[in-house]
């Protein structure tokens, strides 16, 4: 139940830091989405409801901090939600390969996303932002999420006082 | 409503995301407003955002002027570079036009002689022989041949002694084997100039009667029909009459600084000078 009530602060404080800290300290070019890999640890880790309300709190979040458009990150974090969830089930284990190839994909998703839902619904050409923003935060997201995946996993034991979880596939439901 | 077990989730997914499409239509349709429970998040995130940002900014700072420190070295190494090649630039345009100063001081030497001239440079100077001889860059395919005579912008230099096609090597004034008549320009006295160095040049040959004075100046005479008349070979630097003797010790000072010359100019005699030689 605490556990419950913390999550919500901690998600915010993860991205009050996403959006300070990592913005003044990597490049004003390129950036690090944490909450990204988060969700789809989430996915891999995480039941459905559970993993659901974290991803819509976390896109929740960034569209108060950061998104001028209020839903934006809600239904991508979903969406990435689903597709980690979808791919958890069908690999074995969480190689660091595996983690990065999917959490680039992810990223290119979302910008790709982005960029979509800005034509269609508003009718604005932000596609020159892919190869710009896009696609280097996917790669360095991508190059930094098995380490982002281990620390989340012995944040996840030291919360729980348990040994880290294997991935969810390998559980019963 | 029964739905099963293994499309229970794929039914929450499907209506979550449809519930997210339309909250996102919905945001894209109002980008203006602001809900109570954003305002909430935001109220609750900036003050957190500014506690934040006071050691980050300071970290942020220091890394950026970390960066603009290397951004200076690299500056600093660049701007070296360029100053060394600048300067090197500039090196070569203070030699060409110091050079094109004496060129023109021997240009104007050479218009007043009837003499056709040839102008050469100094390529060797004989600094450790005993001999005191410059080798110059032209020779007998550019008309010179042994005995001309060699100027410089002040006076002369000397007299050919030997020619290749292309190179001709000088005895110069302050040569003891170089024997040049000459004269006091104020008193007309005649005389020998004979080479001394390092001292310079004695003139001989002059009679005790004469008055000569430091400062006189001596040039060459035209009598051996080697130089041309009143060409400057340098001055009096001291007389001394010796007891006993016929005639004055002169220590001359050559006109020219032997250690600075670069370019000489040949005086080539005309064909009438020639038959009158």
């Amino acid at each position: 139940m605490s556990g419950l009530l913390l999550l919500p602060v901690a998600l915010l404080m993860l991205v009050i830091v996403q959006t300070t800290a990592l913005d003044l300290l990597t490049l004003s070019w390129i950036r690090v989405e944490v909450s990204l890999v988060v969700v789809i640890f989430s996915g891999f880790h995480h039941r459905l409801l559970q993993g659901a309300l974290l991803s819509l709190l976390l896109g929740f979040f960034l569209d108060c901090l950061t998104s001028p458009i209020f839903g934006l990150h809600i239904f991508l974090y979903l969406l990435i939600f689903f597709l980690a969830r979808i791919a958890a089930e069908r690999v074995y284990g969480e190689k660091p390969m595996l983690v990065a190839a999917l959490t680039v994909f992810c990223g290119l998703l979302e910008g790709l996303l982005i960029v979509l839902l800005y034509h269609w619904l508003l009718g604005a050409n932000i596609l020159s932002s892919m190869p710009r923003f896009f696609i280097p935060k996917a790669v360095l997201t991508g190059f930094l999420s098995p380490f982002i995946f281990a620390i989340l996993q012995h944040t996840e034991a030291l919360f729980h006082a348990k040994v880290p979880q294997p991935s969810r596939s390998l559980r019963s439901e | 409503m029964f739905i099963p077990k293994k499309h229970r989730s794929t039914l929450v997914a499907v209506v979550l995301l449809i519930g997210a499409f339309i909250l996102l239509t919905y945001g894209f349709s109002r980008p203006s407003e602001t809900g109570v429970l954003r305002k909430l998040v935001l109220g609750t995130a900036v003050p957190i955002k500014q506690i934040l940002n006071v050691p980050l900014k300071g970290l942020n700072s220091l890394w950026d002027r970390y960066l603009f420190l290397i951004g200076l070295e690299a500056d600093n190494r660049s701007l070296r570079r360029e100053n060394d090649v600048l300067s090197a630039e500039l090196h070569q345009y203070r030699e060409g036009y110091l050079e094109s100063l004496r060129l023109r001081k021997l240009l104007d030497l050479r218009e007043t002689f009837p003499h056709r001239t040839v102008a050469a440079r100094v390529i060797d100077r004989g600094r450790a022989s005993l001999f005191k001889t410059f080798l110059i860059d032209k020779g007998t395919a550019e008309g010179l041949q042994i005995g001309l005579p060699v100027l410089a912008d002040r006076g002369v230099v000397g007299r050919i002694i030997e020619t290749s096609w292309y190179a001709s090597r000088i005895l110069l004034i302050i040569d003891e084997n170089s024997n040049i008549d000459a004269l006091i320009q104020r008193s007309r006295a005649q005389g020998i100039l004979q080479g001394a160095y390092p001292a310079g040049a004695h003139l001989k040959y002059i009679s005790r009667k004469e008055e000569i004075q430091p400062g006189d100046a001596v040039v060459t005479s035209g009598l051996a029909a080697v130089f041309p008349k009143g060409l400057p070979l340098g001055v009096v630097t001291t007389a001394s009459r010796q007891e006993g003797g016929l005639f004055q010790r002169i220590d001359v000072s050559p006109a020219v600084d032997f250690g600075k010359i670069e370019e000489v100019i040949i005086l080539i005699p005309t064909r009438q000078e020639r038959e009158e030689r």
